[in-house]
């Protein structure tokens, strides 16, 4: 007998496993950081109704073209091009495109991005990191994402493609201006 | 700018609540990022609510099923728009290896061996079941307070605790014969 076997043999011993069964603890100073972030959403929100009132539609920043599928993939990954980036300004919504050119229709192909601390995407507020399930035609595929930048920041956007063990990387820097008046400090950091 | 009066007022009101919070938050997402976005999630609903949270003899329970409402909503939607999260398909127990306290390694290599056993079970169990059977067995939640979170009835959470500790023993008694562990 195994000795998960022996572990389950009454609802005592499950319950007892289920006990124990852990949960990871959050990241070091989350708490701290996320009250932070949702103070600073509630003040965004009031400062930035009349400006999403307002927003008849982004403007299409960042035209990157991609390419994936065959050989691509498999190659090293080459020396660092320069990076492409755009500047967007704090709080004002800026829709980016990326342009996924395939080869071949892909199915199944997970997509993530990774915002950088200080940018969302609208929509998912407080969140770093986002992934679809989703197919490429052959072709080009296109991805409008409405960035918004929350605190002045000079960061990474990542979006990461993979199908089956392939995956590929493409970074976009997003930068910002320096507010003038923000003073951020996390509570209790 | 939020006043910081407002924040200090929200974080005396529900600092005490955060541990309880995100402990339900990992239970219900199963993994660290997908539980600490819900959790700042309602943080941020919560945020515009203090008076009303205020006002409440139990704060803990209207976060719980705020959180709860979250995570079902944001579950639909994904299954709608096949979104999901970076982690997603991970086990769940990421923080298997940190179990300890068993004076002997090799209970503790059976434990963690059983744990991980575990893992892989709870994940084959319906969302419905596997919420449902980590709140009250491994959180401890009563019938009650499950009932109260979910607004499912109590006799469907028994019904389901039930069926979930069935089914996990099936499971568990079945990958132990298959994996020959």
């Amino acid at each position: 007998m195994t000795h998960s076997e022996k572990t389950i043999a009454n609802d005592e011993a499950l319950i007892s496993l289920l006990r124990d069964y852990p949960v990871e603890e959050p990241g070091a100073d989350f708490y701290d950081k996320a009250l932070a972030r949702a103070a600073r959403a509630s003040a965004r929100r009031q400062r930035t109704r009349w400006l999403l009132t307002g927003f008849g539609g982004a403007v299409a920043a960042g035209i990157v073209a991609w390419m994936i599928g065959g050989a691509m993939l498999f190659s090293p990954t080459p020396v660092a091009p320069e990076m492409p980036g755009v500047t967007i300004a704090l709080e004002a919504p800026r829709e980016v495109s990326f342009v996924f050119a395939s080869a071949q229709p892909l199915d199944n192909a997970t997509l993530t991005i990774e915002l950088p601390d200080g940018v969302e995407l609208a929509g998912f507020p407080g969140k770093r990191a986002i992934s679809w399930e989703t197919s490429l035609d052959a072709g080009k595929n296109h991805l409008p994402l409405t960035l918004i930048a929350t605190r002045a920041t000079d960061g990474i956007v990542v979006a990461r493609l993979e199908h089956d063990t392939r995956s590929k990387t493409f970074r976009l820097r997003v930068t910002t201006k320096q507010p003038d008046q923000w003073n951020g400090t996390p509570q209790g950091a | 700018m939020t006043d910081r009066n407002d924040q200090l007022a929200f974080e005396r009101l529900l600092r005490p609540h955060f541990d309880r919070l995100y402990r339900l938050a990992y239970r219900l997402c199963g993994n660290r990022p997908d539980a600490e976005d819900l959790f700042q999630e309602v943080l941020i609903k919560a945020f515009d609510r203090t008076d009303t949270l205020a006002s409440l003899d139990d704060p803990g329970t209207w976060l719980g099923r705020v959180m709860y409402n979250r995570f079902v909503d944001t579950t639909r939607k994904r299954a709608r728009r096949r979104l999901t999260t970076v982690e997603e398909g991970e086990l769940a127990g990421g923080g298997l290896a940190d179990l300890g306290g068993n004076p002997s390694a090799e209970t503790d290599a059976a434990r963690l061996e059983s744990l991980r056993t575990l893992d892989l079970a709870l994940a084959k169990l319906s969302e419905e079941h596997r919420v449902v059977v980590l709140l009250h067995d491994s959180e401890g939640y009563k019938i009650q307070e499950i009932e109260s979170l979910t607004g499912i009835k109590a006799g469907t959470v028994k019904s389901r605790l039930h069926r979930a500790r069935a089914r996990l023993k099936e499971i568990l008694t079945l990958d132990g014969t298959e994996n020959g562990s």
